[in-house]
């Protein structure tokens, strides 16, 4: 038991270290920062515009009012950004595999596969933050969303569980490059995915569409199912607030595949030649 | 209890590639999306060598010769195939995090600090990963500067820096955590002779020092000369030689070479040694060294034609290199 506690303070203090170095690299470069925070914000308020003009000329999508609608796209964007702090590394797992960028991370004495995240968080993805939390906050508003102690710990946990789901997500599909060897990014395609499955009520696909989403690949998860359950919107699976934990429990299996097969792959690993 | 001497221990080590067999032309290339067939490429082939607490080792060999992988599986980085590699002890594929604790790894191609940040942000990070404590830190600090000279770099931006002054910070950062072992892979690449020879003078003295193995693959031959108490040569994925430099040397490369300037073009042949060139005035002997003496030989050849100067040259390193090499 100490020496768990131990282990974990040290990661802690390790990633607190990380976070400081990331702050301080991207202070050296003030006009990319203003960029993205120009840029990114733009991106999702203007997707989300889009869903305004859909639902005034057509009342509701699926069932789902405005404001249940602005609460989901907020809360798929806002745990779209903190993938994109802790988890977008994924997305060039095979620029890494090929470089043979792991090498220093396989001499250091630490989880590779957390060296792999945490070495190079990505505080940038806070810019897009911004506009999942004004969303989220003008669902919050037009639903007249509870601001109680448990709706707020429910909170927390569908945003730590649909965070998993994506960083293990993006992690099983980086790890294929272990063998496939290929540099391909995975960035633009799994975001695509992402934005159109997340940002919707998943209710619009067809049925078999769904239950892939669901069962197979648990994108539903990620803010459709817990967003339905906290709302209490009528869907096929969950029925009440609770069942946001599920979120959780899917978030963290998913993430522990995710590493088990990270850990296969890290066994082809070749390095690269000099 | 009796100490083994052991600090390393490589136990028939082995490591395949696998590499994608590609058709010839579009055909080929389609086949190739549907069967993929791949063939095996032995890269190091039943390496076994141990080494000692403190030795210094040279690892040579031609680009490809396997020498990288070696390392790269005792560093922890590459699995073997087979076989099994022990760091005081412990098996460095099963125990990995621990192992590398008691390792140090600088890549004398790939920095492992950052770029954008002064060299001091680095090792505040290594500091906080292997655990070292603020003291201990400013111990070694003072004595890398005492070797080095890092002091002055630790305010620098890594980016702002020359290829030697980065060499000089990897070599610290791998040093911060006191390792028992240190691997150096090609550190000396693309060096001036000033940062070549603040390298050599770092390697020697935290081997005295600190006692640290050092194990160090090379091109320069001048690395090894001066280093290294022991040699390694590594072709094909094979161990080709395991001695002491002058040991080797003196096996595989038996011989003396002796130049001498005639007055005349004619050069006098002789039945103890061969004569290999002959250019004007100019001949060069090989002889055995324990065929006949330099003294001996001049004497004779001297008697059949007028000698101006001679030579000798001993065998060296890059002799052994073109034996070993096989070229």
């Amino acid at each position: 038991m100490m020496r768990l506690l131990k282990q974990i303070w040290y990661y802690l203090d390790v990633s607190i270290t990380c976070l400081r170095v990331a702050i301080l690299q991207m202070m050296e470069y003030p006009s990319s920062m203003i960029g993205w925070l120009l840029s990114n914000p733009i991106q999702f308020l203007v997707g989300f515009a889009t869903i305004q003009f859909v639902v005034s000329e057509f009342g509701s999508i699926n069932g789902w009012d405005y404001g249940q609608l602005a609460f989901l796209y907020g809360l798929s964007v806002i745990s779209h950004a903190l993938s994109m702090i802790f988890f977008i590394q994924g997305w060039f797992m095979g620029w890494v595999v090929v470089e043979g960028e792991f090498d220093r991370l396989l001499t250091r004495p630490l989880s590779v596969i957390y060296q792999f995240f945490f070495m190079n968080v990505n505080i940038m993805g806070f810019t897009d933050l911004i506009p999942g939390v004004i969303v989220f906050a003008y669902g919050c508003c037009k639903i007249s969303f509870h601001w109680t102690l448990s709706n707020a710990m429910l909170l927390l946990v569908l945003l730590i569980g649909a965070t998993l789901i994506r960083g293990g997500i993006y992690i099983l599909l980086g790890t294929t490059t272990f063998w496939t060897k290929s540099t391909t990014d995975f960035g633009p395609f799994t975001q695509e995915i992402f934005d159109k499955t997340t940002m919707y009520p998943l209710s619009m696909y067809p049925e078999s569409m769904q239950f892939v989403l669901t069962y197979l690949i648990p994108i539903g998860w990620v803010s459709y199912y817990p967003a339905a359950a906290m709302m209490g919107v009528e869907n096929s699976i969950v029925h009440s607030p609770g069942a946001v934990w599920l979120t959780l429990l899917v978030g963290i299996i998913t993430m522990l595949v995710a590493a088990g097969v990270f850990h296969i792959g890290l066994k082809q690993y070749e390095s690269a030649g000099n | 209890m009796e100490d083994k001497q052991v600090m390393i221990e490589v136990n028939h080590i082995c490591k395949d590639y696998r590499v994608l067999k590609k058709g010839e032309g579009l055909k080929g290339a389609f086949k190739g999306l549907f069967t993929r067939e791949s063939t095996l490429l032995r890269a190091v082939d039943d390496l076994n060598f141990s080494i000692a607490p403190g030795e210094i080792v040279g690892f040579i060999g031609p680009n490809g010769a396997g020498k990288s992988t070696t390392i790269k599986m005792m560093s922890g980085i590459l699995t073997p195939s087979s076989g099994e590699i022990l760091i005081g002890g412990r098996d460095i594929t099963k125990y990995r995090k621990e192992v590398v604790k008691n390792i140090g790894v600088v890549f004398g191609q790939r920095s492992q600090l950052n770029w954008d940040l002064r060299l001091g942000e680095s090792f505040e990070l290594l500091r906080h990963i292997y655990r070292i404590d603020k003291a201990a830190y400013e111990d070694t600090i003072e004595v890398m500067d005492e070797i080095l000279g890092v002091k002055e770099l630790l305010d620098k931006p890594v980016r702002q820096m020359s290829l030697g002054q980065r060499v000089k910070g990897d070599l610290v950062a791998a040093m911060l955590h006191s390792p028992d072992v240190l691997f150096l892979d090609e550190p000396t690449i693309g060096l001036d002779i000033t940062s070549k020879y603040a390298l050599r003078k770092f390697v020697k003295e935290i081997n005295e020092k600190r006692g640290t193995t050092i194990i160090l693959t090379t091109h320069d031959l001048a690395d090894i000369e001066q280093l290294c108490n022991r040699l390694i040569i590594i072709n094909q994925g094979r161990l080709m030689e395991d001695g002491n430099l002058t040991e080797i040397v003196n096996r595989i490369a038996p011989y003396k070479t002796l130049v001498v300037e005639y007055y005349d073009e004619y050069a006098p042949e002789h039945e103890k040694c061969e004569l290999i060139s002959h250019e004007a005035n100019m001949a060069k002997y090989r002889f055995e060294k324990a065929a006949v003496t330099a003294a001996k030989l001049i004497e004779e050849l001297s008697a059949k034609a007028q000698i101006k100067d001679v030579s000798i040259e001993e065998a060296g390193i890059d002799d052994i290199i073109r034996i070993a090499y096989g070229q």
